[in-house]
């Protein structure tokens, strides 16, 4: 559905996306990830035609979205961080004209989707007097109006309250569950991404560090939490004897692709090291990141 | 579906109230001017000392035409490039800055078909607002004044007189003559407003390269070079009180106005085309 290759943008003497390559199926709900000014938009931006990429290819819907964007954006419904519309149109004149730009839409399909977002009996207001979540609910709703393939969401939890994330969320999954759409959302939210998502990527300074499902994430490594009297000397005993690959944080082991707990327990109290704790430990999304940021600034 | 699009580009316009901010100004200078011809004898005593000198019975020439053909140079030269170079620098760059420029080209639609639906837009607020400026401005003379002969006089340029159904005629083509001023400066506007600035900077740059032509034009010195000055061209519409109408002289400036026109329109787009749209 969205295919990026070797994609590259840069401002003046600022590299704002460097190569980045990367493959959106369709039906997929895929996150990308990364801090502010990690170059999401700006990626956004040439999946959409806004930016003209340095290097590299987009396609979106088999068609390349340079040369023939009109093609590649016929079924693709886009929201960005802060929706803007004419405040002093109804919302139902904003419909109209945003979906003009893409084809002739009946009065009919506009107020079917106003009911779909919960915007039915509120069209002929002024968007000036919508609230910051029905001006979210008008911006899906623009975004649905060309009956989209692909939704490409751009930070939609920016500046919503908890209340509205979760409204959002609920959205997603049924633009997803019930029209079957395929959708590309980035956010720095990563609560946000875990929640949504089956596939992720991650950008950090304009370059992709990662590209995987959630569930590679979650269990990368096979990691337990040991709590012993010297976790260090623990380590240091461990890797002589091939159990463990990893460390950190002083509390966690990556254990070796054979080896269980059991063996670690026994091998740790024959050396007379006592075994306070040892647990499994799912990593979670935020310790992924976190490390996946650390790795990335030490390179 | 051009013409839809073109519909929506208008609703955005004319639903927006800082439209109207120039048609309500010019109707306000246009009153001003009127009660103060009515009512102060420095002007109606000046125009009479002008027409009687010349051998005209003034009272036939006092009229609603010739009143507002009056306050047409004032404002033609002064308000109508300010208004309109508003609203042709506010057709992209307000767009880019509110942000509803990335909205639209989310969709399918191409930089070039958009510009093209703006300046339109921009063209046709250009024309209606000529067109009220005109309409208004007889409507409201023919209040305090009678309707009668037209007499124009402008220093060092023309000296005519009509008679009313005569006059009419001639105050309808000044003005529909006018509309190419007025379409030239907004595009100028629209040229700057494809850049990547705001739209107080677009207007204020249209508006420096008028008035810096206007300038120019009328340095005594650059008298035989003044052909070469945008401003030149773009008051031809006087010329439409002249008698005869120098129509070659207005054919050559029209030439000229497109060719301008047209340069503006071309570079707009080439700047659009090739700039990121960011937010």
């Amino acid at each position: 559905m969205i295919c990026l290759s070797r994609l590259a943008k840069i401002f003046g003497q600022r590299v704002a996306v460097d190569d980045l390559t990367l493959h959106v199926r369709a039906g997929e709900i895929f996150g990308l990830l990364g801090h502010n000014g990690a170059g999401k938009s700006t990626a956004i931006g040439m999946m959409l035609g806004q930016v003209w990429p340095t290097q590299g290819e987009v396609h979106i819907c088999g068609h390349d979205v340079t040369r023939r964007r009109s093609l590649a954006l016929r079924k693709v419904g886009a929201i960005f961080e802060t929706p803007a519309f004419y405040d002093y149109l109804s919302g139902w004149r904003n419909l109209e004209i945003l979906s003009h730009y893409s084809a002739p839409t009946p009065a009919k399909r506009i107020r079917e989707v106003m009911e779909w977002v919960g915007l039915a009996g509120r069209e002929q207001s002024k968007v000036r007097t919508y609230s910051h979540g029905m001006r979210a609910r008008l911006a899906l709703a623009q975004a649905l109006l060309p009956q989209p393939e692909l939704l490409i969401l751009d930070e939609p939890g920016d500046g919503l309250d908890p209340e509205g994330i979760h409204e959002m969320r609920q959205t997603i999954r049924r633009l997803h569950g019930e029209l079957g759409l395929t959708i590309f959302l980035s956010s720095h939210l990563l609560n946000e991404v875990e929640q949504l998502c089956t596939r992720i990527a991650v950008m950090n300074q304009g370059r992709k560090v990662f590209e995987g499902s959630l569930a590679e994430v979650k269990q990368p490594k096979n990691w337990v939490r040991l709590r012993v009297n010297d976790f260090h000397q623990a380590v240091k005993s461990l890797r002589e004897e091939n159990l463990i690959v990893d460390e950190r944080d002083g509390q966690f082991v990556a254990l070796a692709t054979e080896a269980g707990t059991d063996v670690v327990v026994r091998r740790l109290v024959e050396q007379g090291m006592a075994v306070y704790e040892i647990a499994r430990h799912e990593q979670t999304l935020e310790d992924f990141y976190l490390g996946l940021m650390r790795n990335d600034s030490h390179r | 579906m051009f013409y839809l699009q073109l519909r929506n580009e208008l609703w955005k316009l004319f639903a927006k109230k800082r439209t109207y901010i120039g048609f309500l100004m010019f109707l306000l200078a246009q009153n001003v001017i009127i009660l103060l011809f009515r009512f102060t004898n420095g002007p109606r005593v000046s125009m009479i000392r002008t027409l009687e000198g010349n051998g005209y019975l003034a009272q036939q020439f006092i009229s609603a035409l010739t009143v507002a053909t009056f306050m047409l140079l004032p404002i033609a030269y002064l308000l109508l490039p300010l208004y309109v170079s508003l609203v042709g620098g506010d057709l992209v760059a307000k767009e880019a800055e509110d942000g509803t420029l990335r909205m639209i080209l989310s969709r399918p639609v191409s930089r070039l078909r958009l510009l093209l639906l703006k300046w339109l837009a921009g063209a046709f607020f250009s024309l209606a607002l000529v067109l009220a400026l005109g309409l208004f401005g007889v409507v409201f003379a023919s209040f305090w004044f009678p309707w009668k002969g037209l007499f124009v006089f402008i220093p060092g340029e023309l000296f005519s007189v009509f008679d009313a159904a005569g006059g009419l005629q001639h105050y309808v083509a000044a003005h529909l003559m006018m509309a190419t001023k007025a379409v030239t400066v907004m595009g100028l506007a629209f040229m700057f407003s494809c850049f990547n600035v705001k739209p107080a900077a677009a207007t204020i740059l249209a508006l420096s390269f008028v008035f810096a032509n206007f300038i120019m034009q009328n340095i005594p010195y650059f008298h035989d070079l003044q052909h070469w000055f945008l401003t030149y061209h773009l008051n031809i519409w006087q010329y439409m009180f002249a008698q005869p109408i120098p129509w070659w002289k207005i054919g050559e400036s029209l030439s000229i106005l497109l060719g301008f026109n047209l340069t503006f329109l071309v570079i707009g787009l080439t700047v659009f085309q090739v700039r990121d749209i960011k937010s």
